[in-house]
């Protein structure tokens, strides 16, 4: 059974149509990574998975589980999405870290709140776990840090342990790496690779067509809101079987 | 001499500095409710909140003291409020509206993705809103609040039109005796409660000047 399974999703914004009949499923321990030119819908697929746009057509079923169906009104109960949420994690391109706390608050923040309401966990169990994914993210010596304090690439690593402190299904990136200076982006690639070799399952949003192409066990190529190939990266950004791929591809050479 | 100016002027002054705390009671949480209003997804609602606050930002304060004072009298025959009902009823009024512009700048000025970041993280909106932008609205909204509230305290100088005696006008009353001196002393009141406001909100900038 696949972890997630997306049939057929649609997504309108008053009358432009974003997203058409998108349909992929994703393996337990596999990483996609969605390519396309900007505008081609990629960042709202992301945000129809985490709830934050409510698509028009289609269904979301994460391990089997219908988490969101647009023909079942029962699917969408408002008070329900919260818990939803915590099948996937997103990690933003702009970061989005929360400036009044500290680099391991910004991490156990929302630990501590969920177990505060079940009670689960104590404090200092969830410290420890948010110290060690900072440890994991090489930001050990950073864990009192604020967010202004820290570069870009700190600061996604720090997003990326947030979205992983809740231990989320799916987890997805958008572009982590554009609102980064080019001597930052590598280190925030080698997390993610990292994550992908502990089998971590995951969706990424790139422009590094190289990083796709080596680390993604799959990929998928957007344009105008259509998914026009999708298969194995090497076959896809190597070989490409659609025109439209193939001019995608020859542009982005070509810069 | 001395001594009877100051024990008339700290009289004057309790009651500026009563109708100073009193609008500060009432006006600062209605005007989070005003501008709610003026945010409001509910197009009637939130141009008829627009409109109330365009009237009472765009019309004199001293208007306002005289028409809410001698209004219900003339306009419906109802009996006069007390004048230092009225003069605190239009002080809280007009503030809020005041108010409620600066926490509605605050409050849009915390970026989208903050929300968002808390929401994908499973945080209810109560908890968002408590845990992630309050502290950033305030840190936001102290430096024009120290402005607005310098401007409170010497405007509460207007409410002497209806008669409500504050410490201008006990100053005031010193030159009939042909006294000049304890208007000059009236104003050092001024400058030293608003060197107190000045130091206590520089204190509280700097307590949030951790983050950015
Ligand atoms: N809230 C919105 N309201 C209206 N239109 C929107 C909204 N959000 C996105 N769009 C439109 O949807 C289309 C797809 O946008 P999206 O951000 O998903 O593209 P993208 O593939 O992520 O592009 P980029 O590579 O530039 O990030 C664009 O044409 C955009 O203008
Ligand atoms: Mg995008």
């Amino acid at each position: 059974m696949s972890v997630l399974e997306v049939r057929n999703l649609e997504k309108r914004f008053e009358h432009t149509r974003v997203l058409n009949d998108i349909s992929f499923t994703l393996e337990q321990g596999q990483a996609l990574s969605i390519i396309g030119s900007s505008g081609s819908g990629k960042t709202t697929l992301l945000r129809c998975l985490n709830f934050l746009e409510r698509p028009n057509g289609g269904s979301i079923s994460v391990n089997g589980e219908t988490l969101f169906d647009a023909n079942d009104p029962a699917t969408q109960d408002e008070r329900r999405i919260r818990a939803k949420r915590l099948h996937f994690g997103l990690v933003f391109q702009s970061f989005n870290l929360f400036p009044q706390y500290t680099a391991l608050e910004n991490v156990t923040l929302a630990r501590e709140l969920l177990s505060k309401a079940n009670g689960s966990e104590s404090k200092a169990e969830i410290r420890d776990a948010g110290r060690e994914l900072l440890a994991q993210m090489g930001l050990a010596d950073r864990a009192s840090h604020y967010p202004h304090q820290l570069s870009g690439g700190q600061q996604q690593r720090v997003a990326i342990a947030r979205a992983l402190a809740l231990h989320p299904d799916i987890l997805c990136f958008d572009e982590p790496t554009s609102a980064l200076d080019p001597e930052l982006t590598g280190e925030v690639l080698r997390v993610i690779r990292n994550l992908a070799e502990q089998k971590t399952t995951m969706i990424i949003v790139t422009h590094e067509m190289a990083f796709a192409r080596d680390v993604a066990d799959r990929v998928i190529f957007m344009d105008g809101g259509f998914i026009v190939e999708q298969g194995d990266p090497k076959e896809v950004i190597d070989n490409p079987k659609e025109e439209r791929t193939r001019k995608f591809l020859a542009n982005y050479a070509r810069n | 001499m001395l001594l009877t100016v100051t024990v008339t002027l700290l009289e004057g002054f309790g009651t500026t500095l009563k109708l100073f705390l009193l609008t500060l009671v009432f006006a600062l949480p209605l005007g989070l409710v005003i501008s709610f209003g003026s945010m409001s997804r509910f197009t009637p609602l939130r141009c008829l909140t627009q409109t109330f606050v365009w009237i009472i930002r765009g019309s004199p304060l001293l208007l306002q003291i005289l028409i809410i004072f001698y209004g219900p009298g003339l306009l419906f025959h109802l009996p006069l409020l007390p004048r230092f009902t009225a003069a605190l009823l239009s002080f809280v009024i007009n503030y809020a509206c005041y108010f409620s512009e600066i926490y509605r700048g605050g409050i849009q000025s915390v970026p989208r993705g903050q929300y968002e970041a808390g929401q994908v993280l499973g945080m209810t909106p109560s908890q968002i809103f408590f845990r992630i932008t309050l502290l950033q609205v305030i840190k936001r909204i102290i430096p024009p609040m120290g402005n607005e509230l310098i401007t409170l305290v010497k405007d509460t100088a207007l409410v002497r039109v209806i008669g409500v005696y504050e410490i201008i006008w006990t100053g005031e009353s010193f030159t009939k005796k042909g006294l000049i001196w304890p208007l000059f002393y009236t104003g050092l009141f001024y400058l030293i409660f608003n060197g107190g406001l000045t130091i206590l909100f520089r204190k509280i900038e700097e307590k949030l000047d951790y983050f950015k």
